[in-house]
């Protein structure tokens, strides 16, 4: 490890090779940070190990038609982000009035839920009991609306300090971030300490008794892109985070869809142009292999090319366990930390599978025609029951691949068909459970196609006949995230969320404040508050954390 | 009209029979009132097999709040605890088996992991440090995070002291609070044996495995356990739980409390907004200045009450209240002891606690089983022969062997039936599950008593058969227990009190809900005059 490397670089040495701030990885997070930074004047390099920028919010060009390679949604990027840096000329986000749709893979019925709650209780109502479900459906939104208000403002700060606090009051509101939730009712402000280690299951499970597919359906948002099924606790958390509503945010039971025109590569490209606007200096190929320290106190980073950085201060937006346990060593981070760390929970089960078709493939409970259109521009939920979920997920735990995974599936070319030239579609795959590491064998060509397979087999039972539409096929595992994009474990959230890993505590409760236990590191990214997705908040929190303290250093 | 008393209090368990007590020690004219013909509750010592005395349900006391003890002066009124020493896991591979020697201890868990060894002593540390911090707690009512500022006064000391906790103790608290039992303890251990045992404790009487989040809670709650003061032991009554709940009915006799057995309550009696007695089933009335129930959440606010009572909101919140019952008990006698194939000699590892619980996969997979409404295929077991150290539990040289089992799921998926038709087959898999590892159990057994979670429900009224009157969840643990803004013994209806496990710090032969319901009650009492 090349922890005690030279001390801070010699005054004269070149401008290329120094900077404030050296903040690593070029994802949407480190994108964000780099820009607040260099917004606030700091002088900032941006260090990427890939040859592009986006980290996970890239789009690829498959066959010459452009597919969002991983995340495919980006509805919960932070509108004040978005302001702050100046995106609203360079990004258009598009929101579908069908926010997800899910054909039952064996009995040939669906459910659509619709941005409009009330739309969606009047086709709810249809179903047997649909009485009952509608007006749960209507009182869950409504509570997930009020409590998503309140996590809306949660999002946008740094968790706050629970030590020092005078009292066990002080402490809880602590937990609570004081402000917004002493403004919350009563009523809400006991359900959120209540709900928040619940299972998503058993939240939903309270409005909805009587319709196990829509139950599925909405818990499910608990769970996606985490180790864990809807039936865990803490899920419930997820969800309030996916319902988070106001400032343009608009979630609720039914979870957010939102589109970025040009594929979310393009909100990426907007970002480094912005950060590049602002004096942010960003390099791709860069691929760091030390943060370097003397005496508990960042020096720089050191890149594989054998090249030095000096810089006080490093904001990293790679994973925690990259950040702390890889490029650090011991006498840095100290046994403690590193035992906690290593324990956190960052295996990835969540697959993605891209498709491409030569013409829109016909999902029989959706019928024909522009109608069908409309209802697909939403996500396409395939899952059946919770205890269904349960079954992918627990093969998942023994290091097997689930025979019949949730798929959640975006065609992102009905919203913009400038992505595909010629009529062709791309079917966008979120598959849900496949771990990262197996316990029969490896990630090898014959098991991709096994499971790429088992994929297809499973759209062919809502939509029959797209196998022989299908053109082209790209495959991405948890493996692959862990060796392409360098996420231990291969969780695309970085780690695993959920009301264990969560707000302070996340990734480890006295490093979640982003300020972390090493003099000048700083910790953002997806295994920070308030976690993964595209929402930038955990790039801009961390920025705007390390430009308060050095504010505070110049005093 | 009969006798008028100042407190009825529904239910003879533990729980019951404490408060009862201490109203009668305050000068109360108490009355308790069982619905059965032997008081105890869950607390319980039966002889259905003639001449073994069993633990039917609840099997070793490690809660016992030492208040009580004092208090009400157990001793005196007959109570001997005897300590249970020990762990000893069964495993495929070999064995492993922890006794109060620590430098033991070491040696045995050195076999399994080299690691686990040089950690143990941090792991304990911490887990001492952390349940020191948190063991106030259990003894105070919840304070309400809307509530009066006094109610938070007690807890000034606490929030103080979590500021001078070193970082390492207050994130292994958090981890606790919001993680699961398995993720914490592999922050130490690797071993199969003392993973998948220690992690036992974070499931015990819950509906989920020892990964979910939210059972660290659950190992939190056992860790707690102390006797008399002496801290992390646990204790098996001579003369099985049931004397316990012998003791605490001494005591409350000896205070002048009346109790009857064969009287169950059919409602609670109410004028306006407030109870003023019960009836029973026999139709008689008995009027009272006040009602406590010492039954759970369920019985106590919606099969007891007169329907359209409760506030709407209130009474939704208890139907979300969770059960989930998930544990069974099976009981039996044995002509002699079981040899386990893989044992140290003689017989010091079945003194205490013999647990089948040989990694942490064997757990994980029993609850798999649990959730989709199957019993689990191979069942966590938590044995033990209290005859090694209370030989009046059987004849002369014969044994008593009481297990607790889970995953027994309340809920059953539909092809099994009810419990009663799978009840044999359920017993027949425990002995299985034994045999393996000791393979002349089956041998041995004259007589056994099966206490499935259907069992638990109807002999001794537990809801769902869950063993703690409400699943140990942390959304229903504290100011939430039951309810939240109603979980300090006082219920939406005036003079009617809850004071069972469905209650703050919840179940276990603990008699804190209680204890505290009785002081919240005189205190009440106290301010009215």
């Amino acid at each position: 490890m090349a922890a005690k490397k030279k001390a801070a670089a010699p005054a004269e040495q070149k401008a290329r090779n120094s900077a404030d701030v050296i903040v690593l990885g070029g994802g949407h997070n480190g994108l964000v940070a780099a820009a607040y930074l260099a917004r606030a004047g700091i002088k900032t390099i941006l260090l990427e190990a890939r040859g592009e920028l986006g980290g996970m919010a890239l789009t690829a060009d498959i066959d010459g038609v452009n597919a969002p390679m991983l995340a495919h949604t980006v509805g919960r990027f932070r509108p004040r982000v978005a302001r702050d840096l100046g995106l609203a000329g360079s990004v258009r986000l598009v929101e579908p009035e069908v926010r997800s749709f899910a054909p039952h893979p064996t009995n040939g019925t669906s459910i659509t839920l619709y941005r409009d709650p009330e739309k969606s209780a009047k086709e709810l109502e249809k179903r047997p009991n649909g009485k009952a479900t509608a007006a749960g459906f209507l009182k869950l939104d409504g509570r997930l609306r009020r409590i998503g208000a309140y996590f809306e403002q949660v999002l946008d700060g740094v968790p706050p300090d629970l030590d020092g606090g005078k009292s066990v009051a002080e402490m809880l509101a602590g937990f609570a971030f004081r402000k917004p939730f002493t403004d919350l009712k009563e009523g809400d402000g006991r359900e959120i300490l209540r709900i928040l280690p619940m299972s998503a299951s058993d939240l939903v499970g309270e409005y909805i008794q009587h319709d196990e597919h829509l139950l599925a359906m909405l818990a499910w948002r608990g769970a996606i892109y985490n180790a864990v099924g809807p039936m865990s606790p803490g899920t419930a958390a997820t969800m309030l985070f996916d319902g988070i509503t106001g400032d343009g945010a608009d979630g609720g039971a039914a979870g957010q869809t939102v589109v970025a025109i040009g594929g979310p590569g393009a909100l990426a490209t907007a970002l480094a142009d912005a950060a590049r606007g602002f004096g942010a200096e960003i390099r791709t190929g860069a691929k760091v292999v030390a943060i370097t320290e003397q005496d508990g106190r960042v020096t720089g980073v050191a890149l594989a090319s054998g090249e030095e950085i000096a810089a006080p201060y490093v904001l990293s937006t790679l994973d925690p366990k990259t950040t702390l346990l890889g490029l650090l060593g011991v006498e840095a981070t100290g046994p403690d930390l590193r035992r906690r760390l290593r324990a956190t929970r960052s295996s990835g089960v969540t697959a993605k599978l891209n498709l491409l078709v030569d013409k829109l493939p016909t999902f029989t409970a959706a019928g024909k025609g522009e109608a069908a259109e409309q209802t697909l521009r939403g996500r396409i939920v395939i899952l059946e029951s919770i205890l269904g979920i349960e079954k992918a997920f627990d093969a998942s735990k023994y290091g097997q691949i689930s025979e019949t995974p949730v798929i959640e599936a975006l065609i992102p070319t009905l919203i913009d068909p400038s992505l595909a030239p010629d009529g062709r579609h791309i079917i966008s795959c979120v598959v849900q459970y496949a771990p990262a590491v197996l316990k029969d064998g490896e990630w090898d060509e014959p098991t991709r196609k096994a499971f790429a397979d088992s994929v297809v087999a499973q759209l062919e039972q809502v939509a029959p006949g797209i196998t022989r539409l299908i053109s082209a096929r790209q495959l991405i595992t948890p493996a692959d995230l862990q060796s392409d994009w360098g996420a231990t474990g291969g969780h695309a959230m970085h780690v695993n969320e959920g009301f264990d890993q969560f707000a302070q505590w996340r990734p480890l409760y006295g490093i979640g404040r982003y300020e972390t236990t090493i003099d000048g590191l700083f910790l953002s990214g997806a295994g920070t508050h308030p976690g993964g997705g595209v929402t930038g908040a955990p790039g801009a929190n961390a920025a705007e954390a390390l430009i308060r303290h050095l504010r505070r250093a110049a005093d | 009209m009969a006798e008028r008393y100042n407190a009825i209090v529904i239910g003879g368990g533990h729980n019951g029979l404490t408060t009862a007590a201490y109203l009668a020690k305050a000068g109360l004219k108490t009355l308790v009132l069982e619905r059965r013909s032997i008081l105890g509750g869950a607390t319980l010592t039966e002889s259905p097999v003639p001449g073994y005395k069993f633990s039917v349900a609840s099997y070793l006391v490690s809660l016992l709040r030492p208040q009580v003890i004092r208090e009400l002066d157990l001793a005196k009124h007959g109570l001997q605890m005897a300590p249970s020493v020990g762990t000893y896991t069964a495993h495929w591979d070999g064995y492993l088996d922890r006794r109060t020697d620590h430098a033991d201890t070491i040696r045995e868990i050195r076999k399994w992991s080299h690691k686990d060894a040089d950690n143990y002593d941090d792991f304990k540390q911490t887990v001492t440090d952390i349940t020191r911090f948190i063991r106030p707690a259990i003894d105070i009512p919840a304070p309400d995070p809307y509530g009066d500022p006094h109610e938070w006064l007690d807890y000034a000391g606490l929030a103080k002291d979590f500021g001078h906790l070193p970082l390492r103790t207050k994130g292994a608290l958090l981890d606790l609070i919001t993680g699961s039992a398995y993720d914490f303890l592999s922050r130490w251990f690797e071993g199969e044996p003392l993973v998948g045992t220690m992690s036992a404790s974070g499931i015990i009487g819950t509906f989920l495995g020892i990964k979910s989040p939210g059972t660290g809670m659950v190992f939190l709650h056992h860790y707690f356990g102390e006797i008399d003061g002496s801290f992390r032991e646990w204790a098996l009554p001579q003369g099985g739980t049931g004397a316990v709940a012998t003791a605490i009915a001494n005591a409350a006799r000896f205070h002048g409390a009346t109790t009857r057995t064969d009287a169950p309550v059919k409602q609670i009696l109410l004028k306006g907004d407030r109870a003023i007695g019960v009836v029973l089933e026999s139709g008689e009335e008995i009027h009272a200045d006040t009602v406590v129930s010492a039954a759970d959440a369920k019985h106590t606010f919606l099969d007891m009450l007169p329907a359209g009572s409760l506030p709407n909101d209130f009474e939704r919140a208890i139907r979300n209240f969770k059960f989930r019952g998930s544990s069974a008990k099976v009981n039996f006698a044995l002509d002699g002891l079981p040899t386990f194939t893989a044992a140290p000699p003689g017989t010091g590892h079945l003194m205490g606690t013999v647990s089948i619980s040989p990694s942490p996969d064997y757990m994980e997979k029993a609850y798999d089983d649990a959730k989709h409404g199957h019993p689990s295929h191979r069942p966590f077991l938590d044995m033990l022969i209290p005859t090694l150290v209370d030989p009046s539990m059987a004849p002369p040289g014969k044994h008593v062997a009481t297990a607790f089992v889970q995953y027994a799921p309340h809920k059953l998926a539909p092809e099994h039936g009810t419990w009663d038709d799978i009840k044999e087959s359920f017993g027949d898999l425990v002995v299985d599950t034994i045999s393996e590892f000791a393979p002349d159990f089956r041998n041995k057994i004259v007589g056994r008593q099966i206490m499935t979670p259907l069992d638990l429900e109807r002999t001794i009224g537990l809801t769902e058969g869950n063993i703690f009157q409400g699943e140990i969840l942390v959304q229903q643990m504290a100011f939430n227990r039951p309810v939240s803004g109603w979980a300090r013994y006082k219920t939406p209806i005036k003079d009617y009190w809850l004071a069972s496990s469905s209650a703050h710090p919840g179940g276990g032969i603990m008699a804190a809900p209680g204890r505290l319901a009785a002081l919240e009650i005189l205190k009440s009492k106290a301010g009215d005059e």
